[in-house]
């Protein structure tokens, strides 16, 4: 029978059991003088009652120090735990012993200001030191990719030093995989195939940790598979681990919320604890301890579930950003805040040139387009010129140029070229001034496809039922994923009455149709010139031709095929990695990688992160593995500009919602799992002591403190 | 509790009266006041007995009718001469001058205004009453008189008396030994701390010589009760041992040592025909004087 503690940490508190001998030292009162004629008597008395009175002092000494000693060690929960079933039914004598020490992210949770990690490496450290001289070991530190363990040896300083210099690391662990390979290392060496097989594992008994649908590890033997014997030590010793995580996070844009508008999207978890009312939830635009918060809410919790709570950013400007949900640091600290890095749109600055004016605004061809880049809430600076002006603008000032129902561009036709080719971005709508020959003509090495004849579905005075409406929608196009679910409506009703056929492309000059018409003749055809874009709408940006500029869906469009043609929709960042998963740097030509900075702050240079297992990827680009969530940047050197750090390149680490999630796995199905009670034990969990095998004594230890109470008021008295 | 009929009685009043003087006066008032008729009135004038002349004797004092009658010359013997004679022994030692609490007297200043104020009635009715001072040794001596005037200085050696030295009673009795001629009454005011712990047995041999002893145990309530709850350092008040003790352990073993004390004193008392009283210091006087002044008459009839 072995003598166990619920709260070992408030084992401190029978320092009190002191008190009465610390008062008795320190504390005595100093007696009173005074003049008393029947000294005889009370020398007498003393010489009588001298006896008697020492008895009771050691008694009434003794009731104090049990009674304050009783009541902490009750505080601290003992229970004897009788041997049972497992010590009975495991052989005797030496056993090889592996020792499997859990690294994952939970292990991180501090529980009476030590993590948890701590305590579980001081009980592997224990149990390795009380191992008998004639036991070999071996370690297996359980965090990141499983490890290959070590035959068991005698080496004990190598194996004490492995689990001194472990580290609990921010990802997930595979516990059962952990214990799987401690398992092969114990049945490897034929030496020792005579000797009884230990498996000890230091853990929180986090139930994520652990995937109890495969078979348990068992050792080949001669007469078939053996289980080892198992022995869990529960590092949080059966207290629960209440966490609240941000457990996952998403930042798409909102036009309502503005030209860079973000509507964020934080998932927020509570596992292990109560449910819980008004937690603050903080949104902040950059990353790390010190972020400041920009908006705070509030989020009402239910016990172990998950909620949504969506906030609304707008950035003052474009470029790279970071933005960070945190709560209230709670006791695993590591998931309590997640960071997204992306790309806030740039100020696109486009060029709309009107092929067809009018006095008459709603007649006018550039009127829907210049109106819906203009709108409030468009990242858009549009600048009109009709076609007569066209020739005098100096395109290197824009980044999208906008071509209405131009009739033709004349010695223009080059320079846009140019411009395309550097990177700019050509929408071309079509009308009644354009001629698809002379189009083909001028234009032909930018349109995605050659124009062929105008086709007209049918006349608006026919109404909506012979026109041609759009079909074959590309709707995963970055210019067109915004419509989704009912919006999609809004772009599949407009009615387009008369529109230009296209012919197929040449070979070499591929392009992409985003949408159809009906009858399968293209209506947005998107093509690559160069490092610029051309999308190509096969009918008119005005009423003439279609209804769709007045259709919800026209607005939105606009400013997306602005967006996309400046090529602002596809500087996505990559959604944030896992803790553990490759990061791809990819960096400018002329730009060297000098350091990576982590989310604490501190620089790790070129050879610390070779060390950390930098290389060159398979496909261009540094391959990194992080192991702590949270932003990191990046310092390049470039030639000429110094080292700095690069926001293009920063990225976030989020930690494994897998981590987050501290619900224990109930003893009793872990016990089973390793077959029964005869072979696995688990130490240091109270739910454990069920079946009556564990003795609770904090209530034996109460009724002790009681009867210490009251012989120590008979004393007095 | 004081008296409301007698407030003068009360130690706690009598310890605001500054000088013995006024508690003499105070107690004595009270004593006759509640003796109302008063059974010493006419003793001290009647005629005692006839003795043979014999040269030396007053020849003032020949009763000539006896002459006549028996041709002898006979002397005549007043009651004056046979009347009570006292000495009022007070213990004045370092003990005596203990008080459990300052409102009460202390016991030599209890047993002060007992003397006193016994010695003024003894010599109000004629009896002669005189002082032995016992400080480790008679510290002063005041022979017995019957004469009013005399009261004054035995109030005086009384008032001026300071407790100090051991208790050593055995000294008063080997005085009275050696200078009480004739039978004497011996009054003992004390509270018996004596190193002789067999002294009552002495004062007991006064008793063998004819004389008779009374002693009034004074004790203050305090040594009666022991009201000590916390640790404590007692000192002796007659020399310089000390004890530290706690209060609380040590009372029960206290007042069972000092129950039988007091038994075995009033026993040895008892046993050797001497006359004893408890005399607590707060308790009013006169429960203490007329009880034994009674005792006297009846003793005296």
């Amino acid at each position: 029978m072995s003598i166990g503690f619920l709260h070992p940490g408030l084992l401190w508190g029978l320092l009190a059991a002191a008190i009465p001998l610390a008062i008795h030292l320190f504390f005595r009162r100093r007696p009173r003088p005074t003049p008393f004629p029947a000294i005889d008597f009370i020398l007498r008395a003393r010489r009588e009652t001298q006896r008697r009175l020492r008895i009771r002092k050691v008694l009434l000494f003794t009731a104090r120090t049990l009674l304050l000693a009783a009541a902490a060690l009750a505080i601290a929960r003992p229970r004897a735990e009788r041997p049972g079933e497992a010590a009975a039914a495991v052989a005797e004598g030496p056993k090889a012993t592996a020792i499997v020490l859990d690294a994952s992210g939970s292990m991180r949770y501090r529980l009476g200001g030590r993590a948890l990690f701590e305590r579980a490496r001081a009980d592997a450290l224990g149990a390795l030191a009380s191992l008998g001289p004639d036991e070999p070991a071996t370690a297996v530190v359980c965090g990141g990719e499983t490890p290959a363990a070590e035959p068991p040896g005698f080496d004990r300083a190598t194996v004490r030093r492995m689990l001194e210099q472990a580290e609990a690391w921010a990802g997930h662990s595979d516990l059962t995989a952990c214990v799987g390979a401690a398992v092969r290392a114990l049945a490897s060496p034929p030496a020792q195939a005579r000797l009884g097989k230990r498996v000890v594992v230091a853990t929180d008994l986090a139930a994520s940790a652990w995937r109890l649908d495969v078979p348990p590890p068992a050792i080949d033997g001669p007469e078939g598979k053996v289980l080892p014997e198992v022995k869990v030590q529960d590092a949080a010793r059966g207290a629960a681990l209440p966490n609240l995580a941000v457990v996952g996070l998403d930042a798409e844009p909102d036009p309502a919320a503005g030209p860079r508008g973000y509507r964020v999207t934080a998932a927020v978890s509570s596992s292990g604890g109560e449910a819980r009312k008004d937690v603050p939830l903080g949104l902040s635009a950059s990353a790390g301890p010190g972020a400041k918060t920009a908006i705070r809410a509030f989020v009402d919790l239910p016990a172990g579930g998950t909620v949504r709570k969506a906030l609304s950013y707008a950035f003052p400007q474009g470029g790279p950003a970071v933005l960070q949900v945190a709560l209230p640091e709670d006791a695993l600290a590591m998931d309590d805040a997640r960071a997204v890095a992306l790309v806030v749109p740039r100020e696109v600055r486009a060029l709309v040139v009107d092929g067809a004016p009018s006095p008459v605004r709603y007649r006018d061809e550039a009127y829907f387009v210049e109106s819906a880049l203009a709108s409030p809430a468009s990242p858009v600076r549009p600048k009109l010129v009709d076609a007569d002006a066209f020739p005098a603008e100096d395109l290197s000032k824009y980044d999208v140029v906008l071509l209405l129902n131009v009739r033709s561009v004349g010695g223009k036709a080059a320079e846009l070229e140019r411009f395309v080719e550097n990177g700019g971005g050509l929408f071309l709508a079509l009308g009644d001034e354009v001629d698809p020959e002379a189009y083909d003509r001028e234009l032909g090495k930018l349109l995605p496809m050659p124009l062929h004849v105008v086709k007209t579905a049918a006349s608006p005075a026919e109404g909506g039922a012979r026109a041609a409406r759009f079909a074959d929608v590309a709707w995963d196009h970055p210019a067109l994923s915004i419509f989704v679910g009912e919006a999609r409506e809004g772009f599949l009703g407009a009615r387009t009455y008369r529109y230009v056929l296209a012919k197929p492309g040449p070979k070499g000059a591929p392009a992409t149709v985003l949408a159809s018409f009906d009858d399968g003749a293209p209506a947005l055809v998107e093509a690559r010139r160069g490092r610029g874009r051309v999308l190509l709408f096969t009918s008119s940006a005005d009423r003439d031709w279609t209804d769709w500029p007045i259709r919800t869906s026209f607005l939105p469009a606009m400013q997306r095929f602005a967006g996309f043609l400046a090529g602002g929709l596809e500087e996505r960042r990559e959604p944030a990695l896992v803790v553990g998963a490759q990061r791809t740097i990819r960096l400018e030509p002329g730009e060297k990688l000098v350091a990576l900075v982590d989310p604490g702050g501190r620089e790790r240079g070129r050879a610390e992160l070779e060390r950390m297992g930098l290389r060159e990827g398979e496909h261009g680009g540094l391959v990194v593995t992080p192991r702590e969530p949270g932003l990191w940047q990046v310092k390049v050197a470039a030639q000429g500009k110094g080292d700095r750090l690069e926001p293009r390149l920063a990225f976030a680490v989020s930690p494994d919602p897998r981590e987050s999630d501290t619900r224990r796995l109930e003893p009793r199905e872990l016990t089973a799992y390793f077959g029964g009670e005869s072979h696995a034990k688990i130490e240091g969990d109270a739910q454990a002591a069920g079946a009556g095998r564990t003795i609770p004594l904090w209530s034996i230890l109460l009724v002790l403190a009681l009867a210490a109470f009251f012989l120590e008021g008979l004393l007095i008295s | 509790m004081p008296d409301p009929k007698r407030p003068l009685l009360d130690p706690a009043v009598l310890a605001k009266l500054g000088t013995l003087k006024l508690r003499v006066r105070a107690v004595t008032e009270g004593v006759l006041s509640g003796l109302h008729k008063s059974p010493h009135h006419g003793q001290s004038v009647e005629f005692a007995e006839h003795k043979e002349y014999a040269p030396g004797d007053e020849i003032r004092h020949i009763d000539w009718k006896a002459y006549g009658k028996f041709d002898k010359y006979y002397v005549k013997r007043f009651e004056q001469e046979t009347n009570l004679r006292a000495y009022l022994v007070v213990d004045a030692s370092g003990s005596m001058g203990y008080r459990g609490d300052p409102g009460r007297l202390t016991k030599l200043e209890y047993a002060s205004a007992l003397a006193a104020s016994l010695g003024y009635l003894l010599v109000r009715q004629q009896d002669a009453a005189g002082l032995v001072l016992v400080q480790g040794q008679v510290a002063g001596a005041i022979p017995p008189r019957a004469s009013a005037s005399h009261v004054t200085p035995v109030v005086e050696a009384l008032e001026a008396a300071r407790p100090q030295g051991e208790t050593r009673l055995a000294a008063a009795v080997d005085w009275i030994i050696e200078n009480a001629p004739r039978r004497s009454s011996v009054v003992v005011f004390s509270d018996l701390f004596d190193q002789d712990e067999r002294i009552v047995k002495k004062l007991a041999q006064l008793g063998r010589r004819k004389h008779e002893v009374t002693i009034f145990h004074v004790l203050d309530p305090a040594e009666l009760e022991f009201p000590f709850d916390d640790p404590t350092l007692f000192l002796s008040m007659e020399d310089g041992r000390q004890v530290e003790a706690h209060g609380r352990d040590v009372r029960k073993g206290y007042l069972e040592v000092l129950g039988r004390w007091l038994e075995e004193t009033k026993r040895t008392a008892a046993e050797a025909d001497v006359d004893y009283a408890l005399c607590r210091t707060d308790r009013p006087l006169d429960e203490v004087l007329v009880p034994f002044l009674a005792r006297r008459e009846r003793s005296a009839a």
